[in-house]
């Protein structure tokens, strides 16, 4: 199963990935981001290419 | 865009009158440019008072722009993002802020106001912005109606929508909104004569200018401290990440960021999107008929009008890019608007399309740590101002050229002459 990796210390809490997949990603009330199961995989994939930090990685585990 | 070769020896991107011509002119010398000299050496403009530096690159290929932007360790903003020259140091991270910042003190601030900026919290502020951008457009068709018919885009539409939602959101009392506006056109003027009139007198300007704004920070963080209210500044003045709160100075020049960075950006891209689109009526048709064309559209009009001209970045070491040797020290302007129109990445790069699907644009910045903080706000406020503007100006008629700012960093309208039909 796929799953998503965030790189805390390069985080910026820009919120980009959020915008692109709302029901996966969602900056917290402290701007911290939390990440649900990825759901929809395209959607998913889009915001880990759109991150403009590069923090964010899919990692596939059987 | 197929325009005669240029010479391009006897272009300078250092002379203001050259970003107060139409757009056109800069698109050419920008494709020539990515074409031949992708890395073009210019001398530095002269600022009254002010060490003229080394000269520095325009990068116009999209690759070049996001390789720089992508190794902030390489590619430095700390000895200035949004000058040419070397400011004095104070200077440079009074008025530059987050954007003239490096890590780990950029990660630091940058996380403690991202908060206020993630989508779900911008979320709540729609109704806000749909109330203001409603409101604007009643005026401007009461300032039609009650003129000739004619109204100022600039004054009347692009200016008001952002200017009122940053002073909302950061609890700016309706009496000083006027001076925000005229300050931060005199910081971000470029010394274009209009907002300077002595250019010897530039520095000073800017320098007013940020006392003012630091003045009015002073005054409403204090009053924040002693009476919490539900705004930005409040948020700015009481937050903490790590146990660390943010420093007076850090805070006085965040507000000036924020001021300045909320208003321009944003107003340029509405008064040059009612320009293009007025420029392609059979867009502005489309956009009109179909609401679900609004994100594609956004998109399309911060391409295109790309209202940051450049930011800079500094080498802190040799560097290499596409192949091509840079001593320590070598300074880059990043042109986004070049870098936006790069054919490499976009097919048809001079056709205005809002349904270009994917955009990756550079207009709010490429990858990296410096990404713009406004994007979602300033998606928002467009998306919902042109929205309004369809639906209850569909006879808004641009009649005249419009006033460009002499400005190589901002791409600004000064004016912009429309009509409103049905006014009269």
């Amino acid at each position: 199963m796929t799953r998503v990796v965030v790189d805390r210390e390069v985080c910026m809490s820009a919120g980009v990935c959020e915008m692109e997949a709302p029901e996966v990603f969602e900056l917290d009330a402290d701007g911290v981001l939390q990440v649900g199961e990825p759901t929809d995989l395209a959607a998913v994939e889009t915001a880990v290419r759109a991150c403009p930090t590069g923090a964010l990685t899919l990692v596939d585990e059987d | 865009m197929s325009s005669p070769t240029l010479d391009l020896d006897t272009v300078d991107l250092s002379d203001r009158t050259f970003w107060g011509a139409p757009p056109e002119q800069r698109h050419a010398v920008y494709d020539q440019l990515r074409r031949e000299r992708p890395f073009a050496f210019f001398a530095e403009p002269v600022i009254p008072y002010i060490e003229p530096g080394p000269g520095y690159h325009a990068v116009t290929r999209y690759a070049d722009v996001e390789a720089i932007s992508c190794q902030p360790a390489l590619f430095s903003s700390g000895s200035g993002a949004v000058s040419i020259a070397d400011m004095p140091p104070d200077l440079n991270e009074f008025y530059g802020s987050l954007i003239s910042m490096d890590d780990p003190r950029h990660g630091k601030i940058r996380r403690i106001v991202a908060k206020a900026f993630t989508p779900r919290v911008l979320e709540k502020l729609v109704g806000n912005v749909q109330a203001v951008a409603d409101d604007v457009v009643a005026r401007a068709r009461r300032t039609a109606e009650d003129g000739d018919g004619t109204i100022d885009v600039v004054a009347d539409l692009a200016a008001p929508i952002p200017l009122r939602v940053i002073c909302d959101m950061m609890g700016i009392p309706d009496a000083d909104r006027a001076m925000v506006l005229q300050q931060s056109n005199v910081i971000l003027s470029g010394g274009d004569p209009e907002l300077v009139q002595d250019a010897e007198q530039m520095v000073t300007a800017f320098l007013e200018a940020g006392e003012e704004l630091a003045g009015l920070m002073a005054r409403l963080a204090a009053e924040r401290h002693a009476h919490p209210a539900d705004d930005l500044t409040t948020a700015l003045v009481s937050t903490e990440v790590d146990g660390e709160r943010l420093t007076r100075q850090e805070i006085a020049s965040f507000f000036i960021l924020l001021l300045v960075a909320g208003n321009e950006t944003t107003r340029n891209a509405i008064s040059q999107g009612v320009l293009a689109l007025s420029e392609h009526p059979a867009e502005r048709d489309r956009w009109a008929a179909d609401p679900g064309l609004t994100r594609t559209a956004v998109e399309e009009v911060v391409r295109w009008t790309s209202p940051i001209t450049w930011m800079r970045r500094t080498a802190t070491q040799d560097v290499e890019l596409s192949g091509q040797s840079f001593p320590a020290g070598s300074k880059f302007l990043l042109f986004y608007g070049a870098a936006n129109r790069d054919p490499a990445v976009f097919p048809d790069p001079h056709r205005f399309d809002l349904c270009r699907d994917p955009n990756p644009h550079v207009g709010f910045g490429s990858r990296g740590p410096h990404f713009c903080l406004g994007a979602h706000l300033a998606r928002r406020e467009i998306g919902v101002a042109f929205r309004a503007f369809a639906d209850h100006l569909p006879d808004l008629e641009v009649v005249g050229p419009p006033a460009r700012l002499e400005s190589s960093f901002v791409n600004g309208l000064k004016r912009l002459p429309a009509r409103l039909t049905g006014a009269r």
